[in-house]
């Protein structure tokens, strides 16, 4: 017995790149965030070949998750054929075999930077968000030890205050996107940088939604059919970004989430963020038949969960400051 | 002056029995027994290093105690010694039945959030979720701490010493408890805005029927505001009794001291 | 915009490759071998920070990387992501490694010696011009060999100011099993702060060097407690012992080339140490490393010089991923805070030409005054 016959020379990468034990821990881990929804539980985040802040959180999670039959869609910002999209799921189907699709209703495993898709998921499929900051307090107590404590005791008070106080300096709440929620009425969590249009998305959703930080090594879950709310007050609601005028340049969509183009003249021009969604609307009109999932906000821009949306100035009287 | 305080309840709101903690070597307070009585204020005089702020963070459940027992005359509270509570059940105490005001602002306030924010976050803790409510009960307690309105939304950092105290008050009193401690709150202030705020406790305490226990160095603070008072020395209560003889008519020659020294 | 909205992204990402290996030479078994001769201290700073030993792996990922270190370490991290372990080694002895350089500042003389080893210490910086001249011959001048071979390990120094109780004594090894599979492993548990001490260590010798340096210079320079003297240095050879899994027989798979340092300073009790060590030799991240773990476990100094504050920052692929990470499209979370700068710049200060005015400058004043700006 030598040295040789005990190990392979420089041999080949395991099924789904990571070795079987860091696989089954990743799941383990999953299962215990799927039990405790909102919780952020630590794992030990393991080195991939793409830099760290690049979606190496996300990525454990789909590698753990992928067999050979599942079907693997990748998003940047809502975009499938953004550089880092098609990078990640380059590595992705190299590394499972599994076959790949930019079509959101074909997928079994969505994995997204920032972004849920405009056609509404179902229930067997997972999304897996990639997260760079899994902490919703960091603002309000960097000492994660502290943080800790706070999120065990439901000790929540501080957070409500910057909302509160934000109120008071604004008069409106300044969250841009990472917009915290309150899951199955006991974790602040954070929903990852996703616009505030798509945090309802999570809530009494059909899938299953996976948020892991492979830097700050957290992962967390939202299982299917779970409560999660905004953190707003009760008579200043939560609102989503106000695109009620934009207008899809390619299309005439409206009621979708848009990204501003700058244009030459100073001006804007705005067009659909998930790009699948896009190309299925321009073959719809072009007379190509297509599947077309319902969409989370319909033609109005109406959310399909009726009465979970309001905006301020639908509200009945403004409260005095 | 007008109503003498009345002290012939049976059952103190507050009920604390042989004390102890120590530091290390340091006994900083040795089988102290305190009683308060609803609608009463309670002072606690003595020199540095006498134990009473130390005292005071135990009847606030801020600190562990070696031994001894509290308890406060309160509903469902009645009987237990708070001291045996889980960190859940203790905050609870300490966020409803419990309000406390420091010497220093900075141990009470959050400097950089708006005064009436510190105010709220009492609220935001109970659960209050509508913003109407929360601008108007701080306000309510702002005002009742004779705080000026129209500073309410500036942050305690931009403010003088008084006003600072006057949003630890505020914040102290927002969820009416039945209990407020206050450690030194006028020390350090200027002798024209100790008045005011002193006048200001007057009043709350009058209006509002909460009982006070106030620690303080200053026999000053200490004829205004108590009805009795306790002397503290080395860890130990030497003396307590009501305000009026202990000051005119010391018995213990420690109380002498300090009494002929201060006045 | 034509970057993500068209599609040809993996196109893009080929062609975008291509131009960066043609921009630099070609990878090769020359240019491997190469870095491993002439560059060993590079080699040694990459396989400490990628907790990977094997000189020919690390050289391989500095070429292919261009001798871009961050990328070099990221490649053969991940690389070791991909195999699997096979026994845990045996603790090193310090009496079974080659010590080849050994210092202590901390007096002039120590038992075994100060053996000053393989050092440019003491050396004039001039840049050796006559390399770059036609007729260059390498002039090469081997160090006198000694009469009588020096020691091959020394006593610890610590061990002296141990006997003399100033410093307090340490666990003995008879108390402590130590058993590879019980030792945590920063690799495979996640990092939790307060960290084990197995952990502090294992991150301080994986560590960043410039990032270590940063936080162990602001320390000597009086952010931190510390008055650091260098109680020891060690440069070593060490065979790394593995238990043959049939046998059970101890063998050697290799040997590797160590390093650590141990660094007092002294508060009311007496002294206080500090120790580093890493794969390889990399004296100044030592230094600073051993530094750091004297200050991370006082309670109350200053924040950058806390436990979790260092382990986080010094992490070189956390960091330099998370920096290089905002190159990345960030055009949807940039959207979400527009709609609230032009809702908030709408209320504030309206439409009209002296409200736009007043926006520059309220930009320049701190939150407070944002409300004293407003012209409405």
């Amino acid at each position: 017995m030598t040295l040789h016959n005990l190990v392979h020379q420089k041999s080949g990468y395991s099924y789904g790149f990571l070795d079987p034990f860091a696989k089954r821990e990743l799941r383990r881990r999953m299962l215990k965030g799927i039990a405790i929804p909102g919780c952020q539980i630590p794992y030990a985040s393991r080195e991939l070949p793409i830099a760290r802040g690049w979606g190496t959180g996300g990525l454990q999670v789909t590698l753990s998750l992928a067999g050979p039959n599942d079907i693997i869609k990748v998003i940047d910002q809502g975009a499938d054929d953004s550089v880092n999209a098609a990078n990640l799921r380059r590595f992705i189907k190299r590394m499972t075999g599994a076959a790949t699709t930019t079509d959101t209703t074909q997928a079994t495993l969505l994995q997204s930077r920032h972004r849920f898709p405009e056609e509404r998921l179902h229930e067997g499929q997972a999304l897996i968000l990639q997260v760079p900051d899994p902490e919703p307090l960091r603002a309000v107590e960097s000492d994660m030890a502290k943080s800790r404590i706070l999120h065990a005791d439901a000790d929540y008070g501080q957070m409500w205050l910057v909302l509160y106080e934000q109120l008071v300096q604004f008069g409106r709440y300044m969250q841009g996107a990472s917009y915290p929620v309150m899951v199955h009425d006991r974790y602040i969590m954070s929903p990852s940088p996703i616009p505030r249009w798509d945090t309802p998305m999570l809530h009494q959703s059909a899938h299953l939604t996976l948020l892991s930080a492979g830097r700050e090594k957290r992962l967390y879950a939202v299982p299917p059919y779970t409560n999660v709310f905004p953190l707003e007050f009760s008579d200043m609601p939560f609102e989503v970004e106000d695109q009620r005028t934009w207008v899809s340049h390619s299309t005439g969509v409206r009621n979708k989430f848009m990204t501003e183009i700058p244009q030459d003249d100073g001006a804007s021009s705005y067009e659909l963020s998930d790009t699948s969604y896009l190309e299925k609307i321009v073959n719809q009109q072009h007379g190509h038949p297509n599947t077309i999932a319902p969409t989370y906000y319909d033609e109005d821009g109406q959310f399909y969960h009726a009465g979970y949306l309001k905006r301020r100035d639908d509200a009945e009287s403004t409260p005095d400051q | 002056m007008l109503n003498p305080p009345q002290i012939n309840k049976r059952v103190p709101l507050v009920s604390a029995r042989q004390l102890n903690k120590s530091y290390g070597r340091l006994a900083a307070v040795r089988n102290v027994d305190i009683e308060a009585y609803s609608g009463e204020v309670l002072g606690v005089v003595g020199e540095s290093g006498s134990g009473k702020s130390t005292v005071l963070r135990l009847l606030n459940l801020e600190e562990a105690v070696d031994s001894g027992s509290y308890s406060l005359d309160i509903d469902d509270l009645r009987g237990k010694n708070l001291f045996d509570l889980d960190r859940f059940d203790r905050r609870a105490v300490q966020v409803h039945h419990i309000g406390i005001v420091y010497q220093n602002p900075h141990l009470g306030l959050r400097m950089r959030y708006s005064s009436s924010g510190n105010v709220a976050e009492r609220l935001l803790i109970t659960g209050e979720r509508t913003f109407a409510t929360l601008r108007e009960k701080s306000r309510d307690a702002l005002s009742a701490s004779e705080f000026p309105l129209d500073r309410m939304d500036d942050p305690p950092r931009v403010l003088s010493g008084g006003m600072q105290q006057r949003v630890q008050l505020a914040k102290a009193i927002a969820l009416k408890p039945r209990l407020l401690l206050l450690d030194e709150p006028t020390t350090g202030l200027d002798v024209s805005i100790q008045a005011t705020v002193l006048d200001t406790l007057k009043r709350i305490q009058r209006q509002r029927e909460i009982t006070m226990i106030i620690v303080s160095h200053d026999l000053g603070v200490i004829r205004t505001l108590a009805d009795r008072v306790m002397v503290m020395r080395n860890g130990r209560v030497v003396e307590q009794g009501l305000t009026d003889q202990i000051l005119e008519d010391p018995q213990d020659p420690y109380t002498q001291q300090l009494v002929h020294a201060k006045l | 915009m034509a970057y993500v909205a068209t599609k040809g992204g993996e196109e893009a990402i080929q062609e975008s490759e291509r131009l960066y290996h043609q921009l630099k030479g070609d990878v090769t078994r020359e240019a491997v071998d190469i870095i491993i001769e002439t560059m060993p201290y590079l080699v040694d700073r990459v396989m400490g920070e990628a907790s990977l030993y094997s000189e020919e792996l690390a050289a391989l990922a500095i070429a292919q990387s261009g001798g871009e270190l961050y990328e070099a370490i990221l490649l053969l991290r991940a690389y070791r992501s991909t195999q699997p372990r096979l026994a845990y080694a045996q603790p090193l002895k310090l009496e079974d490694t080659l010590i080849v350089r050994r210092i202590s500042a901390s007096f002039k003389d120590i038992p075994g010696g100060q053996i000053l080893g393989p050092s440019l210490d003491y050396s004039h910086r001039l840049l050796n011009l006559a390399v770059l001249e036609d007729d260059y011959e390498p002039d090469f001048n081997e160090a006198k060999r000694a009469e009588t071979p020096a020691a091959r390990n020394y006593p610890m120094v610590a061990d002296w100011l141990r006997q003399q109780g100033m410093l307090p004594t340490v666990t003995t090894e008879a108390d402590m099993p130590i058993e590879g599979a019980d030792i945590p492993d920063v690799t495979r548990d996640a990092l939790a702060v307060p960290a084990p001490r197995a952990h502090r260590l294992q991150s301080l010798a994986r560590a960043d060097t410039g990032g270590v340096l940063a936080l162990g210079y602001a320390s000597m320079r009086g952010y931190g407690f510390v008055h650091p003297t260098v109680n020891e240095l060690r440069l070593s050879y060490a065979d790394v012992k593995v238990k043959h899994p049939v046998t059970g027989a101890l063998f050697s798979p290799g040997r590797v080339r160590t390093s650590q340092a141990e660094v007092v300073t002294n508060d009311k009790t007496g002294y206080k140490i500090g120790f580093a060590a890493t794969f390889g030799w990399n004296e100044v991240k030592l230094i600073a490393a051993a530094t750091l773990d004297i200050e991370m476990s006082n309670v109350g100094g200053h924040e950058a010089l806390s436990e979790d504050f260092v382990l986080y920052h010094t992490e070189p692929l956390e960091s330099s991923g998370f920096c290089i990470h905002f190159k990345l499209p960030h055009y949807v979370t940039f959207g979400s805070s527009t709609d609230n700068v032009r809702k908030v710049i709408s209320t504030f200060y309206g439409d009209d030409a002296a409200g736009k005015e007043s926006i520059i400058e309220a930009t320049a004043t701190p939150m407070d005054d944002l409300k004293e700006a407003t012209t409405t």
